[in-house]
């Protein structure tokens, strides 16, 4: 195996002398922290808490998010195969739904990656994991019928006025996938929204309307089982049908510390806490829905595990990150009840509560502070008293 | 009751005074280096607005609206002067904002030194003015609907630039390209907040 890394290192060097190579040295950086390790090391004096590093954090994710991934892939050719009536076996199922799912992810990995490397050449840094995981995450979030050049605008988009102006991964204070999805939204509404584009290749007569969408639309006798809704073999974005596999990748983020727990359980408690209220006032169809029903419907879960749970853009603070998720959970919910412009809330909730997520941390370290600045004077007063009885 | 609520709800975050309308964005990207103070000149503008939108509503219901003379004699039916209404709400916003700065002095100095300079400087943020403008604009059908419309564009201007106060915060740390530094950064700032805003619009 030495040979490998010896070509690397001469790779390396013929990318920083030569002059043609020069513009391309980002890109052969990123190629080759990918395939073999990072270059940098640390040379002095770290603070080595834990083995794990950027690259480890965002390829756990990338593991937690490929059930979500392999099963949305399946499901996008079953429910082609169901709406047009043909009998398809397993592997034609799989086929179609790859052949509608790489071109997805091919336009946005192409058309974020080339805007990350050009802002990484420029200014002199290297090309972040951060993308791949925003890569993978996006093309989970979006409807199978969506059209590649708008999905390439988004991503363009939030790449480069979520991310790249702040400074890169680590420095946004929103999650650009989140971003290109809300662009979507409010740029194109007819690609993302209403009942055509949830199926791929959906003949016209079918009617493919997510069961948020059925309630919405006062057609809740439509819905789908429970346990339809659960293994997830419902029309909907991508990656966001099936639980199951939503709740494996959930489990193996919460046994590695990449995603808080903290956050993502208070995002589902909250959830169910506001369902319920709804429940009791009850005045429409949609506030009748139980409580545990809206967690198996549209994107909730999804958002709860992956996008609530984002490093960056969630609060820092332990405090914090559960007011932020019982803020999201409500939010969420309200959306989705109150707002009839807009069947699903999760990811519009999570985007809005980004905002407020550096006020929750400012307020919670203020907080802190107060409380052990309390602690102390009073500790002071106390050793005072011990000391020097009767003089403080 | 539902749709005082509605209104007041829309009043945050649909209608939202900087995220919609961009008013009162001077202050806004002017006070908005550090937390503390964004609170307090956000404090002041729910204040003033809460206070100058009714009573600028009682005015134009009663003085100035074509035919709202009518109440001290028939004959006055035919007077309209809501051509005066502008430079009435400017005055009367001045002079309750001079009013407020005197009673806070009075009987709260706490508060008064926390709003410190923003108090008087409230005089002349357009947010209230327009705050005013619109209310006309919209004819609100009774005062509570003013009063819930007012707080509401009172706590969406401070959760606005609270929340911005706090990326502004964070974002110092942050490697901004050179040229964006400063006022570039907080107007993408300001749009990127204003699209996460528009959840809540279709209420």
């Amino acid at each position: 195996m030495k040979w490998i890394e010896k070509t690397s290192d001469k790779l390396s060097q013929a990318f920083k002398s030569k002059r043609i190579l020069k513009p391309f040295y980002a890109l052969f950086e990123a190629a080759d922290s990918f395939l073999l390790t990072p270059k940098t090391l640390t040379s002095n004096g770290s603070h080595i808490r834990d083995h794990v590093d950027m690259k480890r954090i965002m390829i756990t994710v990338m593991i937690a998010l490929l059930p979500p991934t392999l099963f949305g892939i399946w499901n996008i050719g079953y429910q082609h195969f169901a709406a047009v009536g043909i009998y398809a076996n397993f592997w034609h199922t799989v086929w179609y739904g790859i052949a509608r799912w790489f071109p997805i992810i091919l336009t946005v990995y192409v058309s974020g990656l080339v805007l990350e490397i050009i802002f990484a050449q420029r200014r002199g840094h290297s090309v972040a994991e951060g993308f791949f995981v925003t890569g993978m995450i996006l093309p989970l979030i979006v409807p199978p019928e969506i059209p590649l050049w708008i999905l390439s605008i988004a991503t363009i988009f939030a790449t480069l006025f979520a991310k790249e102006v702040y400074g890169g991964t680590g420095y946004n204070f929103l999650n650009p996938a989140l971003v290109a999805r809300a662009f979507i939204f409010f740029a194109y509404p007819g690609v993302i929204s209403g009942d055509g584009v949830w199926i791929a290749g959906k003949p016209d007569a079918f009617s493919g309307a997510t069961p948020l969408a059925n309630i919405a639309g006062s057609a809740a006798s439509s819905l789908p089982g429970t346990s339809d809704m659960f293994v997830g073999i419902i029309p909907g974005c991508i990656g966001e049908t099936s639980k199951i596999a939503i709740i494996l990748g959930a489990l193996l983020l919460i046994y590695t510390r990449v995603a808080s727990f903290r956050t993502m359980i208070s995002v589902i408690v909250d959830g169910l806490v506001t369902g319920s209220i709804f429940n009791l006032i009850g005045s429409t169809a949609l506030m009748q829905v139980p409580a545990w029903e809206h967690l198996l419907m549209g994107g909730f879960l999804f958002g709860a595990v992956f996008m609530a749970t984002d490093p960056v853009t969630s609060p820092h603070t332990g405090t914090g990150q559960i007011i932020y998720g019982l803020l999201v959970g409500a939010l969420a919910i309200f959306i989705r009840v109150v707002n009839r412009g807009y069947p699903e809330g999760m990811m519009l909730a999570i985007l809005l509560m980004n905002v407020f997520s550096s006020l929750i941390d400012h307020l919670a370290i203020q907080r802190n502070i107060k409380k052990r600045l309390a602690r102390s004077s009073r500790a002071r007063a106390c050793a005072c008293v011990r000391a020097k009885p009767g003089r403080c | 009751m539902e749709s005082l609520f509605d209104l007041f709800i829309r009043s945050i975050f649909v209608d939202n005074m900087i995220f919609a309308y961009f008013l009162g964005m001077c202050s806004y990207l002017a006070v908005s280096k550090n937390v503390k103070t964004a609170f307090g000149l956000g404090i002041a503008v729910c204040f003033v607005l809460i206070i100058t939108i009714p009573v600028n509503y009682l005015i134009y219901n009663l003085l100035l609206k074509g035919g709202a003379l009518i109440w001290i004699s028939p004959a006055l039916e035919n007077v309209d002067l809501s051509f005066l209404s502008l430079i009435i709400y400017i005055a009367v916003i001045a002079a309750i904002v001079q009013l407020l700065e005197m009673i806070i002095e009075k009987y709260s100095s706490a508060l008064y030194n926390s709003l410190g300079i923003f108090l008087p400087l409230i005089a002349v943020n357009c947010a209230i003015l327009g705050g005013s403008l619109f209310m006309q604009e919209r004819n609100f059908a009774s005062i509570s609907h003013c009063v819930s419309y007012a707080a509401g564009s009172g706590i969406g201007w401070l959760l606005a630039i609270v929340a911005f106060a706090a990326i502004r915060e964070r974002i110092r740390y942050s490697n901004i390209p050179k040229p964006l530094r400063g006022l570039g950064i907080s107007y993408i700032t300001t749009g990127l907040m204003g699209i996460a805003f528009m959840a809540l619009s279709g209420i």
